[in-house]
């Protein structure tokens, strides 16, 4: 009992330390009752679209913001994650939980095998080093005739016993349970020992190996756990879209994940769910504007998208939780202080 | 498999492998001199491409189209790193991520405004639209011919200009050691800029050479940037000699790859399964062959640091 | 008779046409403060790098406690016992001083790769942070950003962390490097308290902390050992101050 009561301690200083992801997350748990009585379901749609692009974000910046992997290559573990549904469905099996039990294992062992390649590299190298196995994956997808090659494979949505996942709400919580669970473990290893580690090695290096400790081997268990996250998120989105092609895993999919951890907040919990938000609400309101502004070139919004990503490299800093931080005059995200509270 | 068909995908593997080439030498130079990983350098190659195809229907002439992108392409690397790439040098390599990622959606949507999305197709003048015998009994078209030539010919330039004038001096300097030649006095932001235009230069060359044999689209430079940064990572970042080398090696391996990889597995494994798995294999043998180098060398073949 | 934590037979190390390290030999003692001097370009830094395991020699052997570490990385040899206090202070600056201390305790405990509770609100771990903070006097900066430290005590907190892991072996690279008179004086202060309870190579230019604070000195020129001994013994030795004097 008192091991319970510990935990859900634990769980509430976390919660207290991390105000804006847990209120997003709540956030997005209640967005359905809204969209319900304002007659806007499409909207659910959207929400759990962004919930999984935020859940994959957040498994990337584990490496990326806390870690300081500059991985150029995730997409392909959300399309191993995304095959997996496929593929599985191909030999009949139809269970929900059997696919995500499956796209955990191939998802760990490519972020295990990549991540013995590059991780003995950094810096450009390991920036290219990663693109370039993500597009070995995406070509392998595209040769594979028999899941679809290029085409793709269209996909039923898993079994998952009780909850019938074409029944838009029950998909809607599926998706949002799985991304509280994600923000939940992240929580947990972010200020654990193994993350604080992870956090200094970032820092610097030779200090950590002073201490007697290998930096690879904590790069590599945090590179599988954010490959891990990332097959889950795909998972789910393959059963969300009906359908998985190669363009999942291309590398301006992974590109995108960086945007989104930039805009939001690079080495904070809610950053990448922050930036899923603002950047799929571009996506749909980039077009309307320039059709409301310049009809004939409504398709063309990216070269609206593109300078503007220019501009919040150039004069952005710290993302949207920088913002919201020097807003609200608070630190409400990433744990600084040691000591007691 | 006749010598015929193996001479002749080998001269495409060396075609593709100069083109490569091209990309390649200039992204290695801003990779390991300027630290930038600039992304944006394929669309570097759509604009080469685009530049000579409507310089070309604009004069009706093939080869002012060629002629006048190349300071086209030079002037374009050189007003971007003015205007954009100087101030990413001293960011994170995420944020130049970010920024040339942003690039290349300008890039890629400037010309689907300005040509429209569907491809263009460029006529090669009757000059160089034939076929010659490179050896007796295999024909080979005059055209790729030309563009080994002239991308062996650009390899021996840039490496004469690398090792035997001064300015080549500072580039070799640069990227063996960026901080020191700086500290030198060497007037280094002009010779960056002029690096990084000379690579941009390059890389509209191959641009444009691909014109008449792949489709000039948007987007088009994509492909052959991953292609490139594969080169650099097995040539070693930083070295015009590594990616010249190993351009030569990937062109090679991947045409011959994908043309006799399927035919070869079916010698080991029953017919069935190579030609299930013969295209797969062959499409990552680049990349395969991109994972042994790193085992065994991770800086590279040559790396020019240290 | 002292027993040798150290031993260092026949260490080769060249760059190219620079033989940097020149079959070098010698000990240092359980217990002792040795002092590893010479000119610029010497070599000094070389030999600590190949102690320490971020350079491998050529040819030649390091023996910790009479166990071979030559092939040992640099964690597997600070697991073994050995420390190291680098010359440019190579701290953790994103993070406060009191995580520095938990981040190093953690490692000292092997707890490193547990993933549930907040290392940072872990009150054992606070407990045994402060005092590797406490012994080089930072306990009450323990809040404070690395960043946002004096050069004295970051310099300071770089001791700290060296011996945190409890080493039998401390390899001080210039702890003295930049400092003024009064944290040279702390320094040393600190370096006393330590004497006899492990063996230290101290690497430093300033003499007068060498003759005060070493049992032994070795002089090392052009990458080889031109003399071993007590500091009586070095400061009369004709080819020290030929080599001082006659490379000025």
């Amino acid at each position: 009992m008192s091991a319970i009561r510990d935990f859900i301690g634990l769980v509430g200083d976390g919660v207290k330390a991390n105000q804006t992801l847990w209120l997003l997350v709540f956030g997005f748990a209640l967005f359905p009752i809204f969209t319900h009585f304002a007659d806007l379901p499409f909207w659910n749609d959207v929400a759990m679209r962004i919930m999984l692009l935020g859940m994959a974000a957040m498994g990337l910046n584990l490496v990326l913001g806390y870690g300081g992997m500059v991985s150029f290559g995730h997409a392909a573990f959300i399309g191993i994650g995304a095959y997996c549904v496929g593929i599985s469905q191909f030999y009949g099996i139809s269970n929900g939980w059997a696919h995500l039990g499956f796209s955990i294992v191939p998802c760990g062992l490519a972020g295990l095998v990549i991540g013995y390649l590059a991780l003995r590299t950094s810096g450009i190298y390991f920036i290219m080093i990663t693109l370039a196995f993500a597009q070995m994956l995406f070509f392998l997808f595209v040769s594979l005739e028999a899941y679809g090659g290029d085409d793709g494979m269209s996909i039923d949505r898993g079994e998952f016993g009780f909850i019938d996942l074409y029944d838009p709400l029950r998909l809607y919580f599926l998706i949002w349970c799985a991304l509280a669970l994600v923000s939940l473990a992240l929580m947990f290893i972010v200020r654990s020992r193994f993350g604080v580690t992870l956090r200094a090695i970032k820092s610097n290096e030779s200090r950590i190996e002073a201490m007697g400790l290998s930096p690879l081997r904590f790069k590599m268990v945090g590179y599988v756990i954010s490959a891990v996250i990332c097959g889950i998120a795909g998972t789910l989105f393959a059963s969300w879209q009906e359908y998985v092609s190669p363009d999942i895993m291309h590398w301006t999919r992974s590109g995108e994940l960086m945007i989104i951890i930039i805009l939001g907040g690079l080495a904070t919990l809610a950053g990448p769910l922050l930036g899923a938000i603002v950047f799929l609400l571009l996506e749909e309101s980039l077009p309307m504007l320039l059709g409301a502004v310049a009809p004939a070139y409504a398709e063309n919004w990216m070269i609206i998208f593109g300078p503007l990503l220019i501009m919040v490299v150039l004069f952005g800093r710290g993302g949207l939780t920088g913002i919201i931080d020097r807003l609200s005059g608070t630190r409400g995200n990433a744990d600084h202080k040691a000591g007691p509270r | 498999m006749t010598l015929t068909l193996i001479l002749e995908q080998a001269f495409n593997g060396l075609q593709a492998g100069v083109t490569l080439f091209l990309v390649a030498a200039g992204l290695t130079l801003i990779l390991g001199i300027m630290d930038v990983v600039f992304l944006a350098h394929g669309a570097q190659v759509m604009i080469g491409a685009y530049a000579a195809a409507a310089i070309a229907a604009a004069t009706g002439n093939f080869y002012i189209g060629l002629l006048l992108a190349v300071p086209v392409t030079f002037a374009s690397g050189y007003l971007l790193e003015f205007l954009l790439i100087r101030h990413l040098y001293r960011r994170d390599h995420m944020e130049q991520v970010l920024a040339t990622f942003g690039l290349i959606l300008f890039f890629n949507e400037l010309i689907r405004i300005g040509f429209g999305p569907a491809a263009l197709y460029s006529d090669l003048p009757p000059s160089l639209s034939g076929f010659v015998e490179i050896l007796p009994g295999t024909p080979y078209p005059v055209y790729r011919l030309g563009v080994i030539l002239v991308g062996l010919a650009c390899a021996i330039a840039i490496h004469m200009f690398v090792s035997r004038t001064r300015i080549g001096a500072m580039v070799r300097a640069g990227a063996n050691n960026p901080a020191m030649t700086a500290a030198l006095g060497i007037n280094i932001k002009l010779l960056l800029r002029f690096i990084f235009a000379a690579g941009a230069c390059f890389a509209g060359v191959a641009g444009m050479m691909l014109g008449p044999i792949t489709a000039v689209q948007p987007g088009m430079g994509e492909p052959l940037l991953i292609l490139s940064l594969v080169v650099i990572i097995i040539g070693g970042i930083g070295s015009v000699r590594g990616a010249f080398i190993a351009a030569i090696i990937v062109g090679l391996v991947d045409t011959l790859g994908r043309v006799f990889l399927p035919a070869m597995l079916r010698l080991v494994v029953d017919q069935a399964t190579a030609d299930g798995a013969g295209p797969a294999v062959a499409s990552m043998l680049v990349y395969i062959l991109m994972a042994v180098v790193l085992i065994f060398r991770p800086t590279g073949l040559f790396p020019a640091k240290g | 008779m002292s027993r040798a934590v150290l031993e260092l037979q026949g260490l080769n190390k060249s760059f190219g046409a620079l033989h940097a390290t020149r079959d070098l030999s010698f000990c240092v003692n359980a217990g002792e403060i040795h002092a590893l001097i010479g000119p610029n370009g010497a070599g000094k830094t070389t030999l600590i790098q190949q102690i320490y395991g971020a350079l491998k020699p050529d040819t030649g052997h390091v023996l910790l406690n009479g166990k071979d570490i030559t092939s040992l990385p640099v964690p597997g040899r600070v697991r073994a016992g050995i420390g190291r206090s680098f010359q440019i202070s190579n701290v953790l600056m994103d993070f406060t001083v009191l995580e520095n201390g938990i981040i190093a305790e953690q490692a000292r405990l092997g707890q490193s790769f547990r993933f549930l509770r907040p290392a940072f609100d872990d009150p054992d771990l606070i407990v045994g942070a402060r005092k590797i903070l406490a012994r080089v006097g930072l306990d009450d900066r323990a809040d404070q950003r690395v960043g946002d430290l004096a050069h004295g005590e970051r310099r300071m907190l770089e001791l700290a962390l060296a011996l945190a892991t409890a080493p039998q072996l401390l390899l001080l690279d210039e702890p003295m490097a930049g400092a003024g008179p009064e944290e040279s004086q702390r320094m040393s202060q600190i370096i006393e308290t330590l004497r006899g309870k492990l063996a230290i190579l101290l690497i430093e230019h300033d003499m007068d902390a060498v003759f005060r604070l070493a049992d032994r000195i070795t002089v090392l020129v052009e990458g080889a050992v031109i003399a071993s001994g007590t500091a009586d013994e070095i400061s009369n030795s004709a080819a020290v101050q030929t080599a001082y004097l006659g490379s000025e």
